[in-house]
């Protein structure tokens, strides 16, 4: 009888393991880690700070739950959608700005002057068009060759953003975006403009929860667990695969506008390509085909950085890198463990 | 004839010929324009596609192997020249700006123990069980593993005296070498073994020889560059095989698909990039000067003597990989293992160790192109992941799995890239190489020269 105590710790741990690899469990914890952690950063730093990184995660939020839709729901590992939150971005940022402090240098660019909410269509739209054109190049590539292609567009992307002076301003960047201003409200407050990007990101969460609970979503689904099939049962999986990649860009787009007038100032810099292997990393970690676990993963990786901040003796500059090693890490032990994500539902 | 008309009447591959022609058409006359210039962007090509070639080929290796795409060759070749940039560090900048962190040198110094011990390992444990015993033999390894780490970590604390310590390595390596080929040539030519006198003559010749080497090296400081190289180039390697050994194999056996791996690869890609920036500055650095800016001129065309080294490094490479892949009984291994790993397993190929091997190959060439392309521009941190991006395009350029496609592929790239911004300013130069994939991929998706 001497060795019970033992064979009974053992089978409690046996029993706490496998109720540890059970679905729900880890993204319960997941969730409630996530949340009381970004309670105490508010609490910490105070609601003015929280405001500012409520609007962030919002802006993250809307691009991770669109790249969920390719990603998680198609199964087409994409890592180029930061080209198209760019060009949401560059299409606020062109149409709204005053530029006529450019007409100091000679490189001037053309001006427009548009209000931000006749400009945040044309940027969804124009996010839209791109898409079409690309999606009907991508849609005949698979698997790494996917991930291949899609690295180059965001490369090009990023090129044509930092290349084309004549429209971009080049690595200058442009500056004055404009806020938005709906009648005699005008969105300048930090507060005003949370409310406004969480009511988009609503837009966008149901938008997708609607799409992924149709049949169309149905459809999507079975094209990712395997594409034959579903031709076989009569799908033209080209348009639905093209439609999906449209709607998603469209989303990136929206969350380009967001973000260009939530900074004010545009540069190529935010949209290279280590931003959209972050992207798809936070995708990866929230959970492939989960809308929840996408919220989820923004929220972790937003509140990340400030984790970081916790850390003795590390200097304020590498904050960012900090986030990035920790990010690379997760990934890694994800794929180890559990790789549908924190709480996915299709494993990679 | 009516094998080219049934060809074109194709309707991707008409569209596919229309788009040669017109592109070499461009490409002609061009040339006919201002024949100087196409021969200097020739030459440019030249020099690019010879770092793309020796990224590809070390990535066609793997990938013809594992048949996963893995994202850290482009750390291994970031490593391989920000490892140059950290040990020669006091030269660059006129000294302004010197790097040397005990927390790096302890991680590698603990990677390559741990390289160590696995070596003797696979290499000693089974053979010398029965003579030794068990213990010993464990005892004996752990110890010196931690030699080597100790050793590996006085290399990289001291890099101003690179040249002495490294000497005795370099020595008893070469001695080591001499003794080896000789015995090997013998069996060649003669058909015999050697006998008792030849081979004392020869150890005695090996070492004489390697410590004649051992005391010129310690005693030319010139040589502390091309040192900086081996040891750079060695550490990316060591890295790679840990992190199969330590990672890959686990992974593997649980992966359901690639891109698991692939997802994987990019976390471990996303963290080196990360700890890069950490201990260098994101800010671009160059490398010393390896041989002088010596320019030769070529009918009105001017060429760096070190362009001229790096597409000679790329064609040994090549021709050294090839021999290792088509002549000796490692190669047939690694390629049995691309053709069906089970059936390899099976037929009683340790694949654990020959995959780890190929792995030290290939990061030991996506370091040196790394390296090379430092010394030819500048480094920066994102310089990996750029490399890797046209290693792998130049592959699936040429040919995926192939690896004369791997070569042919680099330099088409490079004077793709070259002739295509010929009109166009340089920074288009990435939109270029990535239009040239896409275009590959729809007409050409097995390349040039696809693999049987």
């Amino acid at each position: 009888m001497n060795s019970s105590p033992a064979t009974t710790n053992a089978s409690l741990m046996a029993r706490g393991m496998t109720a540890l690899r059970e679905k729900g469990d880890i993204e319960l914890y997941a969730n409630v880690f996530v949340i009381a952690w970004a309670v105490i950063i508010t609490l910490w730093q105070g609601t003015g700070f929280a405001v500012t990184l409520g609007t962030v995660f919002c802006i993250w939020a809307i691009l991770s739950v669109s790249l969920n839709l390719v990603v998680g729901y198609t199964g087409l590992l994409s890592v180029g959608h930061i080209g198209f939150f760019g060009i949401g971005a560059y299409g606020m940022a062109i149409l709204t700005s005053d530029t006529s402090y450019e007409l100091l240098r000679t490189e001037s660019i053309a001006q427009f002057g548009w209000p931000f909410f006749a400009a945040l269509p044309v940027c969804v739209i124009a996010a839209g068009a791109v898409a079409l054109a690309v999606g009907a190049v991508f849609n005949r590539f698979r698997d790494d060759i996917y991930v291949l292609v899609s690295f180059g567009f965001a490369i090009i992307a990023f090129n044509v953003f930092l290349s084309w002076r004549g429209l971009t301003r080049g690595a200058y960047g442009i500056r004055d975006v404009a806020r938005p201003k709906i009648g005699s409200w005008e969105v300048s407050g930090e507060l005003d403009f949370l409310i406004l990007c969480a009511v988009f990101l609503l837009i966008v969460v149901g938008i997708s929860w609607f799409l992924v609970s149709s049949s169309f979503g149905r459809v999507l689904k079975a094209i990712r667990e395997d594409e034959q099939v579903a031709q076989v049962f009569g799908y033209r999986t080209t348009f639905y695969k093209l439609a999906i990649w449209v709607i998603s860009a469209m989303m990136a787009g929206l969350a380009g506008g967001l973000f260009g007038s939530f900074t004010t100032f545009v540069d190529p810099n935010s949209f290279i390509l280590l931003e959209s292997m972050l992207l798809v990393s936070i995708v990866i970690l929230g959970g492939l085909a989960s809308i929840r676990g996408s919220l989820l993963g923004a929220l972790a990786f937003v509140l990340l950085e400030e984790g970081m901040r916790f850390i003795p003796f590390l200097p304020s500059e590498f904050v960012g890198q900090a986030r990035q090693v920790v990010l690379g890490v997760l990934l890694v032990l994800l794929m180890l463990f559990r790789p549908q994500g924190l709480a996915g539902r299709y494993k990679l | 004839m009516t094998n080219a008309r049934a060809y074109l009447a194709n309707r991707s591959n008409l569209l596919a010929s229309v788009l040669v022609a017109l592109v070499v058409a461009y490409i002609g006359w061009k040339v006919t324009e201002s024949p100087e210039q196409a021969l200097q962007f020739a030459f440019n090509g030249m020099s690019v596609g010879a770092v793309y070639a020796l990224v590809a080929m070390g990535f066609t290796i793997v990938y013809s192997t594992v048949w996963f795409f893995d994202m850290y060759y482009g750390a291994a070749a970031a490593l391989g020249a920000y490892g140059v940039f950290y040990l020669r560090s006091s030269e660059t900048l006129g000294g302004l700006y010197e790097v040397n962190n005990p927390v790096v040198n302890g991680i590698f110094a603990l990677v390559v123990a741990g390289v160590v011990l696995w070596a003797l390992h696979t290499a000693f444990y089974y053979r010398l069980r029965s003579r030794f015993g068990e213990k010993t033999l464990r005892i004996g390894g752990v110890i010196l593993a931690v030699c080597a780490g100790a050793y590996a970590g006085a290399v990289l604390t001291f890099p101003s005296n690179l040249h002495i310590t490294l000497a005795p390595t370099i020595a008893i390596i070469a001695a080591i070498a001499i003794v080896v080929c000789g015995r090997a040539l013998n069996t060649r030519i003669f058909r015999s073994n050697l006998q008792k006198v030849p081979t004392i003559a020869l150890t005695i010749g090996g070492i004489a020889v390697g410590v004649g080497l051992g005391i010129w090296l310690a005693d030319s400081p010139g040589s502390k560059l091309y040192l900086s190289w081996g040891v750079s180039c060695f550490i990316a390697g060591s890295v790679s095989l840990a992190l199969y050994r330590g990672l890959y194999v686990y992974m593997r056996q649980r992966a359901r698909s690639p891109l698991v791996m692939l997802v994987a690869t990019l976390g471990i890609l996303l963290a080196f990039s990360a700890l890069i920036v950490m201990v260098f500055e994101p800010t671009p650095r160059p490398l010393p000067e390896p041989f002088g800016n010596e320019t030769w001129k070529v009918a009105g065309a001017s060429i760096k003597g070190f362009n001229v080294f790096t597409i000679a490094v790329a064609c040994v490479g090549f021709v050294g990989l090839l021999w290792l892949l088509k002549m000796t009984t490692f190669g047939r291994t690694v390629r049995a293992i691309g053709d069906d790993e089970e059936v390899a397993k099976v037929v009683g190929i340790n694949t654990t160790v020959i995959i780890a091997i190929v792995f030290f190959i290939g990061a030991v060439f996506a370091a040196l192109g790394g390296l090379l392309s430092g010394h030819d521009t500048a480094i920066q941190p994102r310089m990996g992941l750029l490399l890797l991006l046209k290693g792998w395009i130049a592959s699936v350029v040429g040919g995926i799995g192939n690896l004369q496609g791997a070569i042919l592929g680099g330099f088409i790239l490079g004077m793709i890239e070259q002739f295509g911004i010929w009109d166009l300013a340089g920074e288009w130069r990435d939109v270029v190489s990535f239009v040239v994939l896409i275009l590959f991929l729809s007409f050409w998706p097995t390349g040039i020269l696809p693999r049987k």
